[in-house]
């Protein structure tokens, strides 16, 4: 049986621009191979680490998500785990709460969390902190 | 709550909602990092209910989003202060 999976990792930086869209591949070419169907491939680019990863500072974030049978799930992680260059990696098997939330997204029309609602005390407080 | 009217703190007392559930949303994405960071403090810990007026539901998973958050270095572990 086939699932739909959020799948996210942060690529190493020393390598180049190249290389970046190398890796992507094979790892679109390993899940294709063993059966999935890619549904979106989202790069984010060159972000900032909140903290160091191997004492790197920036890293090539990769979302994206597909649906394959979960047995190829550890085949692939197996794969990014031996992968020197790969600092990190998600999987998040996606329930129908998720896949509704994730085409809301897709359409623009979210609910919004914060607009009509008024600021607390607090929260005011760590705006000013944090600028 | 307060149910005699003419109770001096009555109209003081704001009653806590929380954001998700009026919202409607049905899931909390980690990667929606600004909405996490309101639910947390400066020094980027999670704050907690009685501050924020969360559902339990949603306390949970909004922790959840945070602690993935973290692992994929979106937010911090612990966000250094400047004194």
């Amino acid at each position: 049986m086939k699932n739909f999976y959020e799948f996210s990792y942060i690529v190493s930086a020393v390598l180049e621009d190249e290389q970046y869209k190398a890796v992507v591949e094979k790892v679109n070419a390993m899940l294709t191979e063993n059966g999935a169907t890619i549904d979106e491939v989202d790069e984010w680019g060159m972000r900032r680490l909140q903290y160091p990863i191997k004492k790197q500072h920036n890293g090539y974030y990769v979302n994206m998500y597909f649906e394959v049978e979960g047995s190829v799930i550890v085949k692939l992680e197996r794969q990014l785990e031996i992968n020197d260059s790969i600092l990190r990696y998600m999987t998040l098997k996606y329930d129908a709460k998720m896949r509704r939330h994730l085409e809301l997204r897709r359409k623009g029309n979210l609910p919004l969390i914060f607009e009509p609602a008024p600021e607390t005390d607090e929260e005011k407080e760590n705006k000013d902190s944090k600028k | 709550m307060i149910k005699n009217p003419s109770h001096p703190k009555k109209g003081q007392i704001r009653t806590k909602e929380c954001r998700f559930v009026k919202s409607g949303i049905e899931y909390i994405d980690y990667k929606d990092t600004e909405t996490l960071l309101r639910f947390t403090n400066d020094q980027g810990k999670i704050l907690p209910r009685r501050v924020t007026g969360t559902s339990a539901k949603f306390q949970r998973q909004f922790t959840r989003a945070v602690k993935r958050a973290r692992h994929m270095a979106l937010l911090p572990f612990v966000a250094e202060n400047i004194r």
